[in-house]
Protein backbone atom coordinates (compact mmCIF):
# COMPACT_ATOMS: atom_id res chain seq x y z
CA UNK A 1 0.00 0.00 0.00
CA UNK A 2 2.42 2.20 1.05
CA UNK A 3 4.56 2.08 -2.41
CA UNK A 4 1.36 2.51 -4.11
CA UNK A 5 0.41 5.99 -2.29
CA UNK A 6 4.30 7.04 -2.75
CA UNK A 7 3.62 6.57 -6.96
CA UNK A 8 0.13 8.16 -6.77
CA UNK A 9 1.93 11.03 -4.86
CA UNK A 10 4.52 11.03 -7.37
CA UNK A 11 2.23 11.10 -10.72
CA UNK A 12 0.16 14.24 -8.74
CA UNK A 13 3.95 16.30 -7.76
CA UNK A 14 4.56 15.64 -11.86
CA UNK A 15 1.10 17.00 -12.87
CA UNK A 16 1.91 19.86 -10.86
CA UNK A 17 5.25 20.67 -11.69
CA UNK A 18 5.05 19.74 -15.02
CA UNK A 19 2.27 22.53 -15.54
CA UNK A 20 -0.80 19.69 -16.11
CA UNK A 21 -2.65 20.51 -13.50
CA UNK A 22 -2.60 24.51 -14.43
CA UNK A 23 -2.99 23.36 -17.75
CA UNK A 24 -6.12 21.40 -17.31
CA UNK A 25 -7.15 23.80 -14.41
CA UNK A 26 -7.45 26.71 -16.89
CA UNK A 27 -8.86 24.63 -19.44
CA UNK A 28 -12.08 23.15 -17.72
CA UNK A 29 -12.23 26.53 -15.95
CA UNK A 30 -12.55 28.28 -19.06
CA UNK A 31 -14.84 25.61 -20.88
CA UNK A 32 -16.63 25.70 -18.02
CA UNK A 33 -17.22 29.65 -19.03
CA UNK A 34 -17.71 29.46 -22.16
CA UNK A 35 -20.61 27.68 -22.09
CA UNK A 36 -23.00 30.00 -20.88
CA UNK A 37 -21.03 32.83 -22.35
CA UNK A 38 -21.88 31.62 -25.87
CA UNK A 39 -25.40 31.02 -25.12
CA UNK A 40 -25.68 34.51 -23.56
CA UNK A 41 -23.35 35.94 -26.76
CA UNK A 42 -25.01 34.34 -29.41
CA UNK A 43 -28.06 36.53 -30.12
CA UNK A 44 -26.21 39.66 -30.00
CA UNK A 45 -23.78 38.09 -32.40
CA UNK A 46 -26.17 37.08 -34.51
CA UNK A 47 -27.81 40.62 -34.34
CA UNK A 48 -24.61 42.48 -35.19
CA UNK A 49 -23.90 39.89 -37.93
CA UNK A 50 -27.58 40.29 -39.45
CA UNK A 51 -27.57 43.03 -41.95
CA UNK A 52 -24.32 40.94 -43.39
CA UNK A 53 -26.57 37.98 -43.41
CA UNK A 54 -29.30 39.63 -44.88
CA UNK A 55 -27.21 40.41 -47.77
CA UNK A 56 -26.83 37.52 -48.54
CA UNK A 57 -30.25 36.17 -48.09
CA UNK A 58 -30.72 34.80 -45.08
CA UNK A 59 -32.96 36.36 -42.40
CA UNK A 60 -32.39 36.57 -38.64
CA UNK A 61 -35.09 35.98 -36.10
CA UNK A 62 -34.52 36.85 -32.64
CA UNK A 63 -33.14 33.61 -30.66
CA UNK A 64 -33.78 33.99 -26.71
CA UNK A 65 -31.27 31.74 -25.11
CA UNK A 66 -32.04 29.52 -22.62
CA UNK A 67 -30.77 27.23 -20.35
CA UNK A 68 -31.06 24.31 -23.05
CA UNK A 69 -28.52 26.69 -25.68
CA UNK A 70 -25.71 26.99 -22.36
CA UNK A 71 -26.09 23.02 -21.37
CA UNK A 72 -25.78 22.08 -25.42
CA UNK A 73 -22.62 24.28 -25.74
CA UNK A 74 -21.28 22.21 -22.60
CA UNK A 75 -22.02 19.03 -24.53
CA UNK A 76 -19.71 20.73 -27.71
CA UNK A 77 -17.12 21.53 -25.50
CA UNK A 78 -16.51 18.52 -23.58
CA UNK A 79 -15.52 16.07 -26.62
CA UNK A 80 -12.68 18.86 -27.41
CA UNK A 81 -11.71 18.70 -23.65
CA UNK A 82 -11.62 15.31 -23.40
CA UNK A 83 -9.65 15.32 -26.60
CA UNK A 84 -6.95 17.73 -24.86
CA UNK A 85 -6.91 15.53 -21.86
CA UNK A 86 -6.26 12.30 -23.88
CA UNK A 87 -3.29 14.25 -26.02
CA UNK A 88 -1.81 15.36 -23.46
CA UNK A 89 -2.10 12.36 -20.89
CA UNK A 90 -1.40 9.82 -23.43
CA UNK A 91 2.80 9.24 -22.81
CA UNK A 92 2.12 8.47 -19.11
CA UNK A 93 3.65 5.79 -19.38
CA UNK A 94 5.55 6.14 -22.58
CA UNK A 95 7.45 8.68 -21.62
CA UNK A 96 8.68 6.54 -18.58
CA UNK A 97 9.19 3.19 -21.42
CA UNK A 98 11.16 6.07 -23.49
CA UNK A 99 13.25 7.93 -20.44
CA UNK A 100 13.81 4.74 -18.51
CA UNK A 101 12.56 6.30 -15.16
CA UNK A 102 10.71 3.00 -14.66
CA UNK A 103 13.72 0.94 -14.23
CA UNK A 104 14.87 2.30 -11.44
CA UNK A 105 11.71 2.27 -9.35
CA UNK A 106 11.08 -1.37 -10.52
CA UNK A 107 14.31 -2.68 -9.69
CA UNK A 108 13.52 -1.34 -6.09
CA UNK A 109 11.02 -4.40 -5.90
CA UNK A 110 7.78 -2.42 -6.67
CA UNK A 111 5.26 -4.64 -7.98
CA UNK A 112 4.55 -3.58 -11.66
CA UNK A 113 0.79 -3.41 -10.30
CA UNK A 114 1.16 -0.83 -8.14
CA UNK A 115 2.87 1.46 -10.74
CA UNK A 116 -0.18 0.38 -12.70
CA UNK A 117 -3.05 0.99 -10.70
CA UNK A 118 -1.09 4.60 -9.41
CA UNK A 119 -0.81 5.74 -12.43
CA UNK A 120 -4.83 5.06 -13.52
CA UNK A 121 -5.90 6.69 -10.28
CA UNK A 122 -3.87 9.36 -10.71
CA UNK A 123 -5.29 9.82 -13.88
CA UNK A 124 -9.20 9.32 -13.05
CA UNK A 125 -8.44 11.37 -10.39
CA UNK A 126 -7.47 14.59 -12.54
CA UNK A 127 -10.41 13.65 -14.99
CA UNK A 128 -13.26 13.10 -12.58
CA UNK A 129 -11.73 17.07 -10.40
CA UNK A 130 -11.68 18.78 -14.28
CA UNK A 131 -14.80 17.15 -15.32
CA UNK A 132 -16.29 18.45 -11.63
CA UNK A 133 -14.89 21.71 -12.03
CA UNK A 134 -16.38 22.33 -15.55
CA UNK A 135 -19.31 21.47 -15.11
CA UNK A 136 -19.69 23.36 -11.64
CA UNK A 137 -18.90 26.44 -13.21
CA UNK A 138 -21.46 25.68 -16.33
CA UNK A 139 -24.34 24.83 -13.43
CA UNK A 140 -24.05 27.73 -11.57
CA UNK A 141 -23.33 30.58 -14.51
CA UNK A 142 -26.72 28.82 -15.98
CA UNK A 143 -28.46 28.82 -12.86
CA UNK A 144 -27.57 32.15 -12.47
CA UNK A 145 -28.88 33.75 -15.74
CA UNK A 146 -31.52 30.85 -16.72
CA UNK A 147 -34.44 28.82 -15.42
CA UNK A 148 -33.25 24.64 -15.04
CA UNK A 149 -36.44 23.38 -14.95
CA UNK A 150 -36.68 22.94 -18.22
CA UNK A 151 -33.96 20.56 -18.89
CA UNK A 152 -34.93 16.80 -17.99
CA UNK A 153 -32.09 14.27 -17.22
CA UNK A 154 -29.12 17.25 -16.59
CA UNK A 155 -27.53 14.71 -14.24
CA UNK A 156 -27.12 11.55 -15.99
CA UNK A 157 -26.50 12.73 -19.15
CA UNK A 158 -23.46 14.89 -17.97
CA UNK A 159 -22.83 10.71 -16.14
CA UNK A 160 -22.83 9.46 -19.43
CA UNK A 161 -19.90 11.91 -20.98
CA UNK A 162 -18.12 11.59 -17.61
CA UNK A 163 -18.60 7.36 -18.10
CA UNK A 164 -17.46 8.06 -21.94
CA UNK A 165 -13.86 9.70 -20.88
CA UNK A 166 -13.40 7.18 -18.35
CA UNK A 167 -13.55 4.61 -20.54
CA UNK A 168 -11.43 6.45 -22.78
CA UNK A 169 -8.64 6.81 -20.14
CA UNK A 170 -8.49 3.36 -19.45
CA UNK A 171 -8.37 2.60 -22.94
CA UNK A 172 -5.19 4.67 -23.18
CA UNK A 173 -4.26 2.87 -19.67
CA UNK A 174 -4.48 -0.64 -21.66
CA UNK A 175 -2.66 0.16 -24.60
CA UNK A 176 0.45 1.76 -22.95
CA UNK A 177 1.01 -1.32 -21.47
CA UNK A 178 1.00 -2.94 -25.05
CA UNK A 179 2.89 -0.50 -27.15
CA UNK A 180 5.94 1.28 -26.58
CA UNK A 181 4.97 5.21 -28.36
CA UNK A 182 2.78 7.66 -27.32
CA UNK A 183 1.33 7.84 -31.01
CA UNK A 184 0.41 4.25 -31.60
CA UNK A 185 -1.04 4.24 -27.88
CA UNK A 186 -3.27 7.38 -29.56
CA UNK A 187 -3.78 5.56 -32.78
CA UNK A 188 -5.00 2.27 -31.20
CA UNK A 189 -7.33 4.63 -28.77
CA UNK A 190 -8.69 6.54 -31.76
CA UNK A 191 -9.00 3.17 -33.92
CA UNK A 192 -11.44 1.83 -30.79
CA UNK A 193 -13.74 4.44 -30.51
CA UNK A 194 -14.54 5.08 -34.32
CA UNK A 195 -14.76 1.60 -33.91
CA UNK A 196 -17.61 1.86 -31.28
CA UNK A 197 -18.89 4.54 -33.45
CA UNK A 198 -19.17 2.50 -36.63
CA UNK A 199 -20.76 -0.10 -34.61
CA UNK A 200 -23.49 2.28 -33.24
CA UNK A 201 -24.63 2.97 -36.94
CA UNK A 202 -25.79 -0.37 -36.75
CA UNK A 203 -29.50 -0.19 -35.48
CA UNK A 204 -29.19 -3.50 -33.63
CA UNK A 205 -26.71 -2.78 -31.35
CA UNK A 206 -26.54 1.40 -31.57
CA UNK A 207 -27.95 1.04 -28.25
CA UNK A 208 -25.24 -0.82 -26.48
CA UNK A 209 -22.13 1.01 -28.09
CA UNK A 210 -20.05 3.38 -25.43
CA UNK A 211 -20.33 6.50 -28.11
CA UNK A 212 -24.34 5.69 -27.48
CA UNK A 213 -23.42 7.87 -24.34
CA UNK A 214 -21.99 10.71 -26.32
CA UNK A 215 -25.63 11.35 -27.61
CA UNK A 216 -26.71 14.19 -24.76
CA UNK A 217 -29.40 16.06 -26.94
CA UNK A 218 -32.55 13.55 -26.46
CA UNK A 219 -32.11 12.79 -22.63
CA UNK A 220 -31.94 16.81 -22.35
CA UNK A 221 -35.27 17.28 -23.96
CA UNK A 222 -37.18 14.51 -22.45
CA UNK A 223 -37.64 12.39 -25.81
CA UNK A 224 -35.63 9.47 -23.99
CA UNK A 225 -35.17 8.26 -20.53
CA UNK A 226 -31.99 7.15 -18.37
CA UNK A 227 -33.11 3.86 -18.98
CA UNK A 228 -32.89 3.62 -22.60
CA UNK A 229 -28.86 4.19 -22.24
CA UNK A 230 -28.57 1.11 -19.36
CA UNK A 231 -27.15 -1.38 -21.98
CA UNK A 232 -24.33 1.04 -23.15
CA UNK A 233 -23.52 1.55 -19.51
CA UNK A 234 -23.00 -1.48 -18.54
CA UNK A 235 -21.48 -2.66 -21.56
CA UNK A 236 -18.75 0.58 -20.97
CA UNK A 237 -18.47 0.58 -17.25
CA UNK A 238 -17.50 -3.64 -18.11
CA UNK A 239 -15.39 -2.69 -20.87
CA UNK A 240 -13.27 -0.07 -18.55
CA UNK A 241 -12.64 -2.63 -16.09
CA UNK A 242 -11.72 -5.11 -18.36
CA UNK A 243 -9.44 -2.64 -19.90
CA UNK A 244 -7.89 -2.15 -16.33
CA UNK A 245 -7.58 -5.65 -15.45
CA UNK A 246 -6.45 -6.54 -18.64
CA UNK A 247 -3.51 -3.78 -18.13
CA UNK A 248 -2.26 -5.71 -15.23
CA UNK A 249 -0.87 -8.76 -16.43
CA UNK A 250 0.11 -7.66 -19.82
CA UNK A 251 2.34 -4.66 -17.90
CA UNK A 252 3.74 -7.69 -15.76
CA UNK A 253 5.12 -9.01 -18.82
CA UNK A 254 6.31 -5.99 -20.33
CA UNK A 255 10.17 -6.38 -21.17
CA UNK A 256 11.89 -2.76 -20.18
CA UNK B 1 28.85 -17.69 0.86
CA UNK B 2 27.83 -16.73 -2.67
CA UNK B 3 25.44 -13.32 -2.65
CA UNK B 4 24.88 -13.92 -6.27
CA UNK B 5 25.05 -17.65 -8.25
CA UNK B 6 23.94 -17.53 -12.16
CA UNK B 7 24.13 -21.22 -13.87
CA UNK B 8 23.76 -21.78 -17.33
CA UNK B 9 22.23 -18.65 -18.77
CA UNK B 10 21.21 -17.95 -21.86
CA UNK B 11 19.76 -15.40 -24.03
CA UNK B 12 18.80 -14.85 -27.43
CA UNK B 13 18.02 -11.77 -29.32
CA UNK B 14 15.92 -13.12 -32.16
CA UNK B 15 19.25 -15.03 -34.42
CA UNK B 16 21.30 -13.34 -32.08
CA UNK B 17 22.77 -15.11 -28.80
CA UNK B 18 24.04 -12.85 -26.72
CA UNK B 19 24.37 -15.27 -23.32
CA UNK B 20 25.32 -18.93 -24.09
CA UNK B 21 26.00 -20.42 -20.55
CA UNK B 22 26.67 -17.88 -18.18
CA UNK B 23 28.14 -19.41 -14.64
CA UNK B 24 28.67 -16.82 -12.38
CA UNK B 25 29.67 -16.90 -8.87
CA UNK B 26 29.63 -13.27 -6.89
CA UNK B 27 31.11 -13.96 -3.18
CA UNK B 28 29.88 -11.96 -0.46
CA UNK B 29 31.69 -9.20 0.43
CA UNK B 30 33.47 -8.86 -2.76
CA UNK B 31 34.27 -5.61 -5.36
CA UNK B 32 33.48 -7.99 -8.39
CA UNK B 33 35.10 -6.45 -11.44
CA UNK B 34 32.39 -8.05 -14.90
CA UNK B 35 34.65 -7.27 -17.61
CA UNK B 36 33.77 -7.97 -21.61
CA UNK B 37 34.11 -6.13 -24.82
CA UNK B 38 31.44 -3.47 -25.33
CA UNK B 39 28.22 -5.63 -26.26
CA UNK B 40 29.89 -8.98 -24.85
CA UNK B 41 26.36 -9.45 -22.36
CA UNK B 42 27.35 -7.38 -19.69
CA UNK B 43 24.38 -5.83 -19.47
CA UNK B 44 22.26 -8.49 -20.60
CA UNK B 45 23.37 -10.47 -18.18
CA UNK B 46 22.53 -7.76 -15.21
CA UNK B 47 19.00 -6.73 -16.50
CA UNK B 48 18.97 -10.49 -16.33
CA UNK B 49 19.29 -10.53 -12.95
CA UNK B 50 17.20 -7.87 -12.28
CA UNK B 51 13.95 -9.60 -13.74
CA UNK B 52 13.58 -6.88 -16.47
CA UNK B 53 14.86 -9.38 -19.27
CA UNK B 54 13.66 -12.88 -19.33
CA UNK B 55 16.22 -15.43 -19.48
CA UNK B 56 15.89 -18.54 -22.55
CA UNK B 57 17.67 -21.20 -20.15
CA UNK B 58 19.30 -21.13 -16.72
CA UNK B 59 18.24 -19.90 -13.43
CA UNK B 60 19.98 -17.01 -11.16
CA UNK B 61 19.63 -16.98 -7.36
CA UNK B 62 20.01 -13.77 -5.37
CA UNK B 63 20.85 -14.55 -1.87
CA UNK B 64 19.25 -18.11 -2.44
CA UNK B 65 16.62 -16.52 -3.62
CA UNK B 66 15.28 -17.95 -7.74
CA UNK B 67 14.88 -14.72 -9.98
CA UNK B 68 11.79 -14.59 -11.54
CA UNK B 69 10.95 -12.52 -14.53
CA UNK B 70 8.35 -9.41 -14.46
CA UNK B 71 8.10 -10.61 -10.33
CA UNK B 72 11.28 -8.27 -9.08
CA UNK B 73 11.09 -9.49 -5.35
CA UNK B 74 14.54 -10.52 -4.99
CA UNK B 75 15.15 -7.10 -5.99
CA UNK B 76 14.72 -6.13 -2.17
CA UNK B 77 18.40 -7.48 -1.87
CA UNK B 78 19.67 -5.23 -5.36
CA UNK B 79 20.68 -1.64 -5.53
CA UNK B 80 21.02 -1.07 -9.05
CA UNK B 81 23.41 1.31 -11.01
CA UNK B 82 22.26 1.47 -14.56
CA UNK B 83 25.17 2.91 -16.77
CA UNK B 84 23.03 6.08 -17.73
CA UNK B 85 20.57 6.86 -14.96
CA UNK B 86 17.66 8.65 -15.37
CA UNK B 87 15.68 10.34 -12.51
CA UNK B 88 12.14 12.06 -12.66
CA UNK B 89 13.34 15.95 -13.50
CA UNK B 90 10.53 17.63 -11.36
CA UNK B 91 11.95 16.11 -8.16
CA UNK B 92 14.55 17.24 -5.99
CA UNK B 93 17.32 14.11 -4.50
CA UNK B 94 15.69 13.84 -1.13
CA UNK B 95 12.19 13.94 -2.59
CA UNK B 96 13.46 11.28 -5.01
CA UNK B 97 15.21 9.09 -2.01
CA UNK B 98 11.71 9.42 0.17
CA UNK B 99 9.91 7.78 -3.06
CA UNK B 100 12.50 5.07 -3.38
CA UNK B 101 12.47 4.62 0.40
CA UNK B 102 8.71 4.38 0.37
CA UNK B 103 8.78 1.97 -2.44
CA UNK B 104 10.82 -0.12 -0.70
CA UNK B 105 8.90 -0.22 2.66
CA UNK B 106 11.40 1.42 4.82
CA UNK B 107 10.23 3.58 8.10
CA UNK B 108 9.95 6.84 7.43
CA UNK B 109 12.25 8.05 10.00
CA UNK B 110 14.88 5.84 9.03
CA UNK B 111 14.04 7.39 5.35
CA UNK B 112 15.23 10.25 6.48
CA UNK B 113 18.38 9.22 8.37
CA UNK B 114 19.84 7.10 5.90
CA UNK B 115 19.09 10.35 2.31
CA UNK B 116 20.90 12.11 4.81
CA UNK B 117 23.80 9.74 5.06
CA UNK B 118 24.18 9.24 1.91
CA UNK B 119 23.42 12.31 0.20
CA UNK B 120 26.51 13.17 2.38
CA UNK B 121 28.54 10.12 1.25
CA UNK B 122 28.02 10.98 -2.45
CA UNK B 123 28.63 14.92 -1.68
CA UNK B 124 25.11 15.75 -2.87
CA UNK B 125 23.66 16.72 0.62
CA UNK B 126 23.67 20.48 -0.14
CA UNK B 127 22.12 20.41 -2.96
CA UNK B 128 18.79 21.76 -3.23
CA UNK B 129 17.85 22.07 -6.81
CA UNK B 130 15.66 19.98 -8.81
CA UNK B 131 17.78 16.68 -10.88
CA UNK B 132 16.55 18.40 -13.93
CA UNK B 133 19.86 20.54 -13.94
CA UNK B 134 21.79 17.80 -12.88
CA UNK B 135 25.37 16.71 -14.33
CA UNK B 136 26.15 13.39 -15.55
CA UNK B 137 28.39 13.03 -12.83
CA UNK B 138 26.12 14.60 -10.07
CA UNK B 139 23.13 11.81 -11.70
CA UNK B 140 25.92 8.67 -11.20
CA UNK B 141 26.58 9.45 -7.75
CA UNK B 142 22.50 10.50 -6.90
CA UNK B 143 21.98 6.68 -8.40
CA UNK B 144 24.31 5.22 -6.11
CA UNK B 145 22.46 7.39 -2.93
CA UNK B 146 19.08 5.19 -4.20
CA UNK B 147 20.92 2.39 -4.96
CA UNK B 148 21.98 2.18 -1.38
CA UNK B 149 19.27 3.15 0.64
CA UNK B 150 17.71 0.07 1.25
CA UNK B 151 21.22 -1.52 2.63
CA UNK B 152 21.16 -3.50 -0.20
CA UNK B 153 23.36 -6.99 -0.24
CA UNK B 154 24.26 -6.79 -3.82
CA UNK B 155 25.31 -3.12 -5.79
CA UNK B 156 25.01 -3.68 -9.15
CA UNK B 157 26.70 -1.19 -11.30
CA UNK B 158 26.18 -1.70 -15.04
CA UNK B 159 29.84 0.50 -15.99
CA UNK B 160 29.38 3.29 -13.68
CA UNK B 161 32.37 5.12 -14.78
CA UNK B 162 32.12 4.79 -18.34
CA UNK B 163 30.34 7.95 -19.23
CA UNK B 164 32.29 10.16 -16.71
CA UNK B 165 35.58 12.62 -16.75
CA UNK B 166 38.65 11.42 -14.66
CA UNK B 167 37.63 13.32 -11.96
CA UNK B 168 33.56 11.79 -11.92
CA UNK B 169 35.75 8.46 -12.47
CA UNK B 170 37.81 8.93 -9.69
CA UNK B 171 34.78 10.24 -7.08
CA UNK B 172 32.67 7.00 -7.84
CA UNK B 173 35.35 4.98 -7.53
CA UNK B 174 36.25 5.87 -4.38
CA UNK B 175 32.48 5.84 -2.92
CA UNK B 176 32.30 2.03 -4.39
CA UNK B 177 35.73 1.25 -2.37
CA UNK B 178 34.63 3.08 1.02
CA UNK B 179 30.64 0.86 0.82
CA UNK B 180 32.20 -2.39 0.50
CA UNK B 181 31.97 -2.97 3.93
CA UNK B 182 28.34 -2.30 3.48
CA UNK B 183 27.51 -4.35 0.50
CA UNK B 184 28.56 -6.56 -2.05
CA UNK B 185 29.74 -4.59 -5.27
CA UNK B 186 29.14 -6.38 -8.86
CA UNK B 187 30.64 -3.87 -11.45
CA UNK B 188 30.96 -4.14 -14.96
CA UNK B 189 33.12 -2.33 -17.05
CA UNK B 190 35.99 -2.38 -19.92
CA UNK B 191 38.01 0.14 -18.18
CA UNK B 192 40.76 -2.46 -17.10
CA UNK B 193 42.36 0.01 -14.60
CA UNK B 194 38.80 0.99 -12.78
CA UNK B 195 38.81 -2.78 -12.12
CA UNK B 196 43.00 -2.97 -10.85
CA UNK B 197 41.92 0.02 -8.48
CA UNK B 198 38.76 -1.41 -6.70
CA UNK B 199 38.21 -5.20 -7.70
CA UNK B 200 39.06 -8.08 -5.58
CA UNK B 201 37.49 -10.37 -7.54
CA UNK B 202 37.24 -10.55 -11.44
CA UNK B 203 35.43 -12.39 -14.31
CA UNK B 204 35.64 -11.63 -18.01
CA UNK B 205 32.63 -12.42 -20.05
CA UNK B 206 33.71 -13.14 -23.96
CA UNK B 207 31.91 -14.56 -26.50
CA UNK B 208 28.52 -15.67 -24.40
CA UNK B 209 30.45 -17.37 -21.64
CA UNK B 210 32.73 -16.96 -18.63
CA UNK B 211 36.00 -17.25 -19.67
CA UNK B 212 37.79 -16.73 -16.41
CA UNK B 213 36.82 -15.80 -12.80
CA UNK B 214 38.74 -15.49 -9.54
CA UNK B 215 40.06 -13.84 -7.12
CA UNK B 216 42.60 -10.80 -9.53
CA UNK B 217 45.92 -12.44 -7.19
CA UNK B 218 44.90 -15.91 -7.76
CA UNK B 219 44.47 -15.28 -11.21
CA UNK B 220 47.81 -13.84 -11.65
CA UNK B 221 49.19 -17.18 -10.67
CA UNK B 222 47.42 -19.33 -12.58
CA UNK B 223 48.02 -17.29 -15.43
CA UNK B 224 52.05 -16.19 -15.47
CA UNK B 225 53.08 -14.15 -18.42
CA UNK B 226 56.28 -15.38 -20.38
CA UNK B 227 57.93 -11.81 -20.22
CA UNK B 228 61.08 -11.54 -18.51
CA UNK B 229 62.61 -8.14 -18.00
CA UNK B 230 66.27 -7.27 -17.20
CA UNK B 231 67.82 -4.24 -16.13
CA UNK B 232 71.53 -3.62 -16.49
CA UNK B 233 73.86 -0.91 -14.92
CA UNK B 234 74.92 0.46 -18.51
CA UNK B 235 73.53 0.25 -21.76
CA UNK B 236 76.58 -1.31 -23.53
CA UNK B 237 76.01 -4.26 -21.04
CA UNK B 238 72.15 -4.22 -22.65
CA UNK B 239 73.95 -3.40 -25.97
CA UNK B 240 76.02 -7.27 -25.59
CA UNK B 241 72.65 -8.97 -23.83
CA UNK B 242 70.77 -8.09 -26.78
CA UNK B 243 73.41 -9.30 -29.22
CA UNK B 244 73.30 -12.72 -27.76
CA UNK B 245 69.49 -12.81 -27.39
CA UNK B 246 68.64 -11.55 -30.52
CA UNK B 247 64.46 -11.78 -29.49
CA UNK B 248 64.21 -9.61 -27.25
CA UNK B 249 63.28 -5.77 -27.19
CA UNK B 250 65.07 -2.78 -25.82
CA UNK B 251 62.54 -0.96 -23.44
CA UNK B 252 64.68 1.59 -22.88
CA UNK B 253 68.45 1.91 -22.70
CA UNK B 254 69.51 -0.30 -20.25
CA UNK B 255 66.36 -1.98 -20.33
CA UNK B 256 65.36 -5.80 -22.13
CA UNK B 257 62.30 -7.86 -22.19
CA UNK B 258 62.19 -11.05 -23.21
CA UNK B 259 59.75 -13.78 -23.67
CA UNK B 260 60.38 -17.21 -22.46
CA UNK B 261 59.65 -19.95 -20.38
CA UNK B 262 62.23 -21.24 -16.85
CA UNK B 263 64.65 -22.42 -19.18
CA UNK B 264 65.09 -18.90 -21.14
CA UNK B 265 65.51 -17.35 -17.28
CA UNK B 266 68.62 -20.48 -16.37
CA UNK B 267 70.17 -19.40 -20.04
CA UNK B 268 69.66 -15.75 -18.93
CA UNK B 269 71.35 -15.67 -15.93
CA UNK B 270 74.43 -18.12 -16.79
CA UNK B 271 74.74 -15.91 -19.62
CA UNK B 272 75.12 -13.02 -17.02
CA UNK B 273 77.32 -14.61 -14.89
CA UNK B 274 79.71 -15.93 -17.90
CA UNK B 275 79.94 -12.22 -19.20
CA UNK B 276 80.02 -10.72 -15.92
CA UNK B 277 77.43 -7.85 -16.77
CA UNK B 278 76.08 -5.62 -14.21
CA UNK B 279 72.41 -6.30 -13.44
CA UNK B 280 70.68 -3.90 -11.54
CA UNK B 281 67.51 -5.89 -12.04
CA UNK B 282 65.91 -9.29 -13.27
CA UNK B 283 62.19 -10.26 -13.08
CA UNK B 284 59.62 -12.24 -14.62
CA UNK B 285 56.79 -9.45 -14.49
CA UNK B 286 53.23 -9.49 -13.45
CA UNK B 287 50.58 -10.36 -15.74
CA UNK B 288 48.27 -7.47 -15.90
CA UNK B 289 44.48 -7.47 -16.44
CA UNK B 290 45.40 -6.32 -19.72
CA UNK B 291 47.18 -9.46 -20.42
CA UNK B 292 44.71 -11.64 -18.93
CA UNK B 293 41.78 -9.65 -21.15
CA UNK B 294 43.97 -9.88 -24.23
CA UNK B 295 44.35 -13.48 -23.07
CA UNK B 296 40.47 -14.54 -22.91
CA UNK B 297 39.50 -11.84 -26.23
CA UNK B 298 42.43 -13.49 -28.51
Amino acid sequence: MRAYLAFFKKELLEYSRSGKLILFGILFVLFGIMNPAIAKLTPWLMETMAAELAQSGMSVTAIEPDAMASWVQFFKNIPMALIVFVLVMSNIFTKEYASGTLILMLTKGVARYKVCLAKASALLLLWTMGYAVCFAVTYVYTDYFWDQSILHHLVPTVLHWYLFGVFCICLVLLFSTIVNTQTTVLLFTGATVLTSYLAGMLPKIKHLMPTALMNSAALLVGKETPQDYLPAIILTLTLSCAALIAAIPLFNKKAL
Amino acid sequence: MNILSIQGLQKRFGEKSVLRGVDLEVPQGSIFGFIGKNGAGKTTTMKTVLGLLRADAGEILVNGQPVQYGQTSTNRAIGYLPDVPEFYPFMTPREYLALCGESLGMPRASIKERSEELLTLVGLAEEKHRIRGFSRGMKQRLCIAQALLGNPLLLICDEPTSALDPVGRKEILDILLSVRTQTTVLFSTHILSDVERICTDVAFLNDGKIAMQGTVASLKVLHPTQDIQVELHNPEDATRLLAAFPAATRTDQATLTLHGDEQLMHTLLSFVTQQQLSVTRIERLEPTLESLFMEVVS
